[in-house]
C-alpha cells in the first residue's frame, strides 16, 4: 500500500494536475481501506520525525539516523522526512569517519523503492543517497555513485516529472566532463525544469537555480555566450537570486571559470537537504 | 541539489584522511611562520647578488633568468634510447595487459666502476631487448658523454620469454666496494654480481640471482635497497603490482585489481632479508611474512624508505595502485632475531586512501628536521585525485607520528597521470624543489576514457578484475601528451611550477627520473625514461645556482653504499637534512651522493654524520678552517673522516 504523509511541508513535486489527483484519489481510496493502519503510520512518522529532528539539532547521531529512518520507512514517499534521514546519516558517518552509515542508508532506500515501486520521492532519496557518499569515496567509486544517483532521479521522472527532477538530475548530469557526452542531456532535463517552472508561474525563489545550472551547461560547453544570455534570462525573472548574481557578475572569463570549477569540484560535498525548497527544519520555530 | 547546508556546517563531511584537522590547522598557521621567518634569512645564490641586503635590482633591459633552466642533451651524451613495455603478442586481450604493464622505462645511477662519475643502468622491457649500461666517460665539448658498455659487461639480458624487466637498482650487497646490480622483474629477480675489471681493464659482471636466493616469483615493478636490521648489510624490498601470477603464461582472465579504489588482490611486498650463506658469502632469504609484511595485498607500485621518526631505523612507504598505500614503521630486531615492521598507515596519515599511489620520494622541503614523503596520485579532466605531499608533524608527545597531506597548500598537487617525482635542489638555493613525470599514453585523436566508462566502469555487474572487462584500446589516447611539472621551492612552504621557463615541460610518457650530477659541476642534472617514446637527459644550465656541497659516504661497519646514513650541514645559523637512499621514486635510482644547496653561504661550519647503526660522527671547524670545502664533493669514509 501507498502511504503518503499528509502534512503542508510536503509539497512533492508534482507538476501535473492529473498526477495530483491521481495521488489524491489513490490517498483517499487507501484511507477508506485502510484508515486505522494510514492513519496510525502518519502520525507514527510525524512523530519519529520530530524525535529525529530533535535528535539531530542536539548531534546526537545514532538516536538521529534510527528514528529517521523509522520515520522515513513509515512515510516512503515524504520527501521532506527522507531527507533529513539523509541528513542525519551525513552527520552519523562525518563525526564517526565510516563508510556505514552511508552504505545503510543506500541500502535503506534501495529496499524501499523495491517495497514502494510507485514512490517518486523514494526514489529521489535514493539518488540523493547516492550523491551524499560520493565526497566520501573514491574516485572510481564516486563516478559509479554517480552513475547510480542519474539512474535513480531517471525513475522518479518515469513516475513523476517533476521541477525537482528534472533540476537533480540535470544539474547531475553536469558535474560529468564534457568528454562523457552527459553534459547535453544535462541541459535538456535544465530546460524541462525552467519549463515546468515557467508554466507554475508561482516564481518560488529556487526556481532560480536552474537558470544558473542552464547556463552551466552551456559554460561547460564552451559556449560562453549562451550561457551568460541564460544568466541574464534569469535574472530577469529572479533578480535577486544569488547564483544568477555571481555568474551575471564575473565578466572576467578566468574568474567564471574559477568560480565555475569550485561549483563543480567532485571533491566537495554537493548539499541535499533541500531546505531552500522546503525550509529549515532545523531552525527555532518562530515565537508567537 | 542546492549549495549550503546546516548538516555540513555541523560535521565534517568527508571520510578522506588528509583533511586538516584543527590541530593541523595550527601546526600549517606554525609552519607558514616558521617559513616566513626562515625566508626572510634566505640567501640569494651568490651569483646573483653576493647577500640578502645587497641584492640587486633586476636589469630592466634583460629579464633575469629563471631560477632554473635545463639543456636537453641526450642524443649528444649518447642516452637517447626508445623504451618498449613488453608486448603480449598472440595472446588473449593483450591490449588490455599492455595497458596494466605499461611501466619499466627505469633508469638507474651509479657510479659502477669507481671513476668519479656517475653511469646510467636503463632499462628495457620488451622480449629479448637488452638494456643499456653506459659508462659516463666524461664530459666533452660542455656535455657529459656516455658509452654503451652493456654487452661487455654482460648485463643486457632479463627479458626472456616468462619475465620481464621493469625496475634496476645498483647496490653493494656483499660489500666488496663494487655496486652490483639488481633488476626488478615480472618473474624472478635478477642480480649481477660486479666482479672488477678484468686483466683488459673491461669491467665484468656475472649472474648470481640463483646463487644468492633470490628465487621467488614476483610481479615487481618497484624495489629499494635498505638496511632494515642496521646489520651493515643491505637487504631489498619489492613492491608487487600483480599477485605472484605468471602474466606470460595465465591460467585465468581474472588478474586485474578487483576493486578501483580499494583493491586488495595485488601482489603487496617482498622482503629479502640479507643474510650469510653457508659458504660465507651473502645472499637473502624472504622474510616477508616473519618481517609481518604478509598481511599487504594492495597493488603495490612503488615504494621508499627513510627514517621518519628520526629513531635512527629506516621506515617504508608503499604507495598502492588502486587504493591504499601503507605506512611501514621500523620496529627493529626482536629478540627472535626478525627484524619487523608496524603498520602505521590509519594512526600516522589518519585513515586509508582510495587513490592511485604511483610515487613514492622522501626529502624534507620545509627543513623543520622531518622527512616528507611526496607521492604522485592521478589527476585529469575526469579524475581529480591530488597528489600527496604528506608533511611530517614529527612524533608527538604522545608519542605518535603522524602526517598532513599539503600537496595543496603547497601548489603541489596536480602532476597529470603522475610516475616518477623527485626531491632536488636544483638551483642550489638551499630548499629542495621537485621533478615529477607524467602521462599514460600519448596515441591517437580517440580518447579511451568514455570507451572504458561505458563498456567497464558503469556497466552493471562488471568483473573489474577480469581482463575482458576491459576494451581494447588501439592507437587511442589515454590521459597522454601531459606537460611534466617542475616545482621550484621558494622556500616560504609553496612551490612554484615553472617546467616551461626552466625547458623540461616535454610532452613525453614519462616513467622513471635519475637524479645526478652527471657533469660534476655541482648543479644536479636528470634523465628522464619515457615510454615507447625517447628518453632526455637534462643538463642543469641554471646560471644563477648558488653554492653546494656534494658527499661521498662510504660505510665501513655501515654498509658500504651508507644507504641510510643521514647528514646533517650547518652553516650560518642554519640546517640542511639529507639521507641516502636505494631507489626511492618511481622506476628510478638517483646518485648516491648527497647534494646540497647552500644559497649565498659560503662557508660551512658543521657536518654531522648519523651512520646506519648508530654511530654518528661530527665534522667541525678547526683553527679558523671549515670542516669542508664548498664548490666541492668530498668523500667521507666511516671512522676514518675526510678522504681528500
Amino acid at each position: 500500500m501507498r502511504i503518503m504523509l499528509n502534512t503542508s511541508k510536503v509539497s512533492t513535486p508534482s507538476t501535473t494536475a492529473g498526477s495530483r489527483s491521481g495521488r489524491i484519489l489513490a490517498l483517499a481510496l487507501s484511507v477508506v481501506m485502510s484508515v486505522p493502519s494510514l492513519a496510525s503510520a502518519a502520525a507514527d512518522a510525524q512523530a519519529l520525525h520530530k524525535q529525529g529532528l530533535a535528535a539531530l539539532a542536539a548531534r546526537d547521531w545514532k538516536v538521529a539516523v534510527d528514528t529517521l529512518e523509522a520515520a522515513t520507512a513509515a512515510a516512503p514517499d515524504d520527501i521532506v522526512i527522507g531527507t533529513d534521514y539523509r541528513q542525519a546519516v551525513i552527520g552519523a558517518a562525518a563525526a564517526a569517519k565510516v563508510l556505514d552509515p552511508y552504505n545503510r542508508c543506500v541500502a535503506f532506500f534501495e529496499k524501499l523503492v523495491v517495497d514502494h515501486p510507485q514512490s517518486a520521492n523514494a526514489f529521489l532519496n535514493l539518488g540523493f543517497a547516492n550523491v551524499d557518499k560520493i565526497p566520501a569515496e573514491g574516485a572510481i567509486t564516486q563516478v559509479l555513485l554517480a552513475n547510480r544517483a542519474l539512474t535513480q532521479f531517471g525513475k522518479a521522472l518515469e513516475l513523476e516529472p517533476s521541477w525537482l527532477g528534472y533540476y537533480s538530475r540535470g544539474h547531475a548530469y553536469l558535474f560529468w566532463p564534457p568528454i562523457f557526452g552527459r553534459v547535453e542531456a544535462g541541459i535538456a532535463d535544465l530546460e524541462q525544469a525552467v519549463a515546468i517552472s515557467k508554466k507554475k508561474g508561482d516564481r518560488q525563489a529556487y526556481y532560480a537555480r536552474a537558470w544558473a545550472a542552464l547556463g552551466d551547461g552551456f559554460w561547460r560547453l564552451e559556449n560562453i555566450d549562451r550561457a551568460r544570455e541564460i544568466w541574464k534570462q534569469g535574472l530577469s525573472a529572479y533578480p535577486d537570486d544569488p547564483e544568477l548574481k555571481a555568474r551575471a557578475g564575473r565578466a572576467e572569463r578566468a574568474e567564471l571559470d574559477a568560480y565555475l570549477q569550485a561549483h563543480y569540484d567532485t571533491t566537495v560535498r554537493v548539499a541535499t537537504s533541500l531546505n531552500e525548497i522546503f525550509g529549515d527544519r532545523l531552525a527555532p520555530a518562530p515565537s508567537k | 541539489m542546492i549549495q549550503g547546508s546546516e548538516i555540513e556546517a555541523m560535521t565534517q563531511p568527508t571520510l578522506e584522511p588528509k583533511r586538516a584537522s584543527s590541530g593541523a590547522v595550527a601546526l600549517t598557521t606554525s609552519l607558514l611562520v616558521f617559513a616566513v621567518a626562515v625566508a626572510q634569512a634566505r640567501p640569494e645564490p651568490p651569483q646573483a647578488s653576493p647577500s640578502p641586503q645587497a641584492a640587486a635590482p633586476a636589469s630592466k633591459a634583460a629579464p633575469a633568468p629563471p631560477a632554473i633552466r635545463f639543456q636537453e642533451v641526450a642524443e649528444r651524451a649518447g642516452v637517447r634510447f626508445v623504451q618498449t613495455p613488453r608486448r603480449f603478442r598472440d595472446r588473449h586481450k593483450a591490449q588490455v595487459l599492455e595497458m596494466f604493464t605499461d611501466g619499466g622505462a627505469s633508469v638507474a645511477v651509479g657510479d659502477y666502476d669507481g671513476d668519479g662519475r656517475d653511469d646510467l643502468f636503463i632499462v628495457d622491457s620488451d622480449e629479448g631487448k637488452l638494456h643499456h649500461l653506459m659508462h659516463n666517460d666524461g664530459v666533452r665539448d660542455g656535455v657529459p658523454v656516455f658509452s654503451e658498455v652493456t654487452a661487455s659487461a654482460g648485463v643486457g639480458g632479463g627479458n626472456d620469454a616468462h619475465s620481464i624487466v621493469a625496475d634496476a637498482l645498483w647496490l653493494d650487497y656483499d660489500n666488496d666496494g663494487r655496486l652490483d646490480l639488481y633488476l626488478g622483474r615480472f618473474g624472478t629477480p635478477v642480480l649481477f654480481r660486479n666482479l672488477g675489471p678484468d686483466a683488459k681493464g673491461v669491467w665484468r659482471f656475472e649472474e648470481v640471482s640463483q646463487r644468492v636466493g633470490l628465487t621467488v616469483f614476483g610481479n615487481t615493478i618497484g624495489s629499494i635497497a635498505f638496511d632494515a636490521d642496521n646489520d651493515g648489510f643491505l637487504d631489498l624490498m619489492l613492491a608487487n603490482y600483480f599477485q605472484p601470477v605468471n602474466l606470460l603464461d595465465l591460467k585465468t582472465t581474472k588478474v586485474l585489481p578487483n576493486n578501483l579504489d580499494y583493491a586488495t588482490n595485488g601482489g603487496g611486498v617482498t622482503f629479502y632479508r640479507n643474510v650469510k650463506l653457508p659458504d660465507g658469502s651473502r645472499g637473502f632469504v624472504d622474510e616477508t611474512k616473519r618481517a609481518g609484511l604478509s598481511a599487504h595485498t594492495g597493488w603495490s607500485l612503488d615504494i621508499g624508505h627513510a627514517d621518519l621518526d628520526n629513531d635512527g631505523d629506516q621506515d617504508v612507504y608503499v604507495a598502492g595502485d588502486y587504493g591504499t598505500d601503507r605506512l611501514f614503521l621500523n620496529q627493529g630486531v626482536d629478540a627472535s632475531g626478525r627484524v619487523w615492521f608496524k603498520d602505521a598507515t590509519e594512526d600516522a596519515m589518519g585513515g586509508l586512501d582510495t587513490r592511485k599511489g604511483m610515487n613514492v620520494d622522501m626529502g624534507d622541503y620545509d627543513r623543520d628536521g622531518w622527512l616528507d614523503i611526496y607521492v604522485t596520485n592521478i589527476t585529469d579532466e575526469y579524475m581529480k585525485e591530488c597528489n600527496f605531499l604528506w608533511h611530517n608533524n614529527g612524533v608527538g608527545k604522545d608519542g605518535r607520528l603522524t602526517f598532513t597531506n599539503l600537496s595543496k597548500e603547497t601548489g603541489t598537487c596536480n602532476t597529470g597521470w603522475g610516475w616518477a617525482a623527485k626531491f632536488a635542489d636544483f638551483d642550489n638555493d638551499g630548499w629542495e624543489d621537485l621533478f615529477a613525470v607524467d602521462g599514460l599514453r600519448s596515441g591517437g585523436k580517440g580518447n579511451y576514457i568514455p570507451l572504458l566508462l561505458e563498456n567497464t566502469i558503469i556497466k552493471p555487474g562488471v568483473d573489474f578484475s577480469d581482463l575482458d572487462s576491459y576494451p581494447d584500446i588501439g592507437d587511442m589516447t589515454w590521459s597522454g601528451y601531459q606537460k611534466k611539472r617542475l616545482f621550484r621551492n621558494l622556500g616560504d612552504g609553496t612551490f612554484k611550477e615553472m617546467a616551461e621557463a626552466a625547458g623540461v615541460a616535454n610532452l613525453s610518457d614519462g616513467r622513471g627520473v635519475g637524479v645526478g650530477d652527471f657533469n660534476n659541476d655541482g648543479r644536479l642534472d636528470f634523465y628522464e625514461g619515457n615510454a615507447r617514446q625517447f628518453s632526455q637527459l637534462y643538463l642543469n644550465a641554471s646560471e644563477t645556482a648558488g653554492h653546494w656541497l656534494e658527499l661521498r659516504l662510504q660505510g665501513t661497519k655501515a654498509n658500504r653504499n651508507a644507504i641510510g646514513a643521514r647528514v646533517y650541514v650547518r652553516a650560518g645559523g642554519e640546517t640542511w637534512l639529507r639521507e641516502i637512499n636505494g631507489g626511492n621514486a618511481y622506476s628510478s635510482q638517483s646518485t648516491f651522493r648527497l647534494h646540497f644547496g647552500l644559497g649565498a653561504i659560503d662557508r660551512i661550519e658543521e657536518v654531522e654524520i648519523r651512520w646506519p647503526g648508530g654511530s654518528t660522527e661530527i665534522l667541525k671547524a678547526r683553527d679558523g678552517k671549515p670542516p669542508l670545502p664548498i664548490d666541492a664533493m668530498s668523500t667521507i669514509v666511516e671512522g676514518k673522516g675526510v678522504q681528500r
